[in-house]
């Protein structure tokens, strides 16, 4: 595994993920998140999009697993934070690239970029720290 | 509607979760289609990652409710159609294992108002049965007006 000193400010990384059409429905299984937004096309039609909506926290899942691959376990995440700017419809593949930013001691600062197969921003301001052991 | 300003420190909970391995690894399969690390393997090979723990965000499974009780909150009356997710922050403590009984606390600790669009924030505080911290989270709705 990775020690502190591999880690540089400019690394990047990316992970791709699709939201297929059952996507929803496992998640809301696994996590208790049923809001029927998620599950039902028509209620999600009825908010406005053209389908269901990924949960939040599927696509903020996601993000945790790009970090996760980068730093290399994920005891070493300590912080994570998203802003959903744009819903995650069913059908879409989102792409997240990441870079860190900075090490500052032991802290791996990174900024995620998430957008869907149209280019638009799915998060916004998406970072994640990670905490290393020194050596 | 502007949420009333008052309902800011209203609280939700504590709620108690018995963590299972099996929960754990549903959720991994889920979110991350299988990523090797969170599961045994048919040989018994040792898992790869250093702490066997649940995954980053597998605290919406214990630590959403608070944040769900607001959303649907009949006192603060928020209309869920016009609701979404749009903020969420994670601070992880120690990791979360199987076996782990927890206990959350839910808190409304902002309310706002952008434009058309007024936001709820609500912060959870988890701990594991000997009192460690696991968990930080703050949730933050927006609905749209």
């Amino acid at each position: 595994m990775k020690t502190l000193a591999d880690f540089r400010a400019g690394d990047t990384f990316e992970l791709t993920r699709e939201a297929d059409r059952y996507l929803p429905i496992y998640y809301a299984a696994v996590s208790g998140d049923f809001n029927p937004i998620h599950i039902d096309r028509e209620v999600g039609r009825a908010a406005g999009f053209p389908d269901a909506i990924l949960q939040g926290m599927c696509t903020m899942a996601w993000l945790a697993d790009a970090c996760t691959a980068y730093l290399g376990d994920p005891a070493r995440v300590k912080r994570l934070r998203v802003r959903f700017s744009r819903p995650v419809v069913v059908g879409d593949v989102v792409t997240f690239r990441g870079r860190c930013v900075a090490v500052d001691g032991p802290v791996v600062r990174l900024e995620v970029e998430a957008r869907n197969q149209r280019g638009e921003e799915v998060l916004k301001g998406a970072s994640a720290e990670g905490w290393l052991e020194e050596g | 509607m502007a949420i009333d300003i008052r309902h800011v420190g209203r609280r939700y909970g504590p709620f108690q979760s018995t963590v299972c391995a099996d929960q754990i690894e549903a959720f991994a399969l889920v979110v991350a289609g299988g990523v090797p690390g969170y599961f045994g393997s048919a040989q018994g090979e040792p898992r790869p990652f250093s702490t066997l723990a649940a995954p980053l965000t597998f605290g919406v499974t214990f630590a959403m409710r608070p944040f769900a009780l607001a959303c649907t909150d009949p006192e603060l009356g928020l209309d869920l159609l016009r609701l979404l997710h749009a903020e969420q922050e994670f601070e992880h403590g120690a990791p979360v294992r199987p076996g782990d009984v927890l206990t959350t606390v839910g808190e409304i600790v902002d309310v706002r108002s952008r434009g058309l669009l007024d936001f709820l924030t609500v912060r959870t505080e988890t701990v594991n049965q000997v009192g460690e911290r696991v968990l930080v989270a703050r949730w933050t709705a927006v609905i749209r007006g």
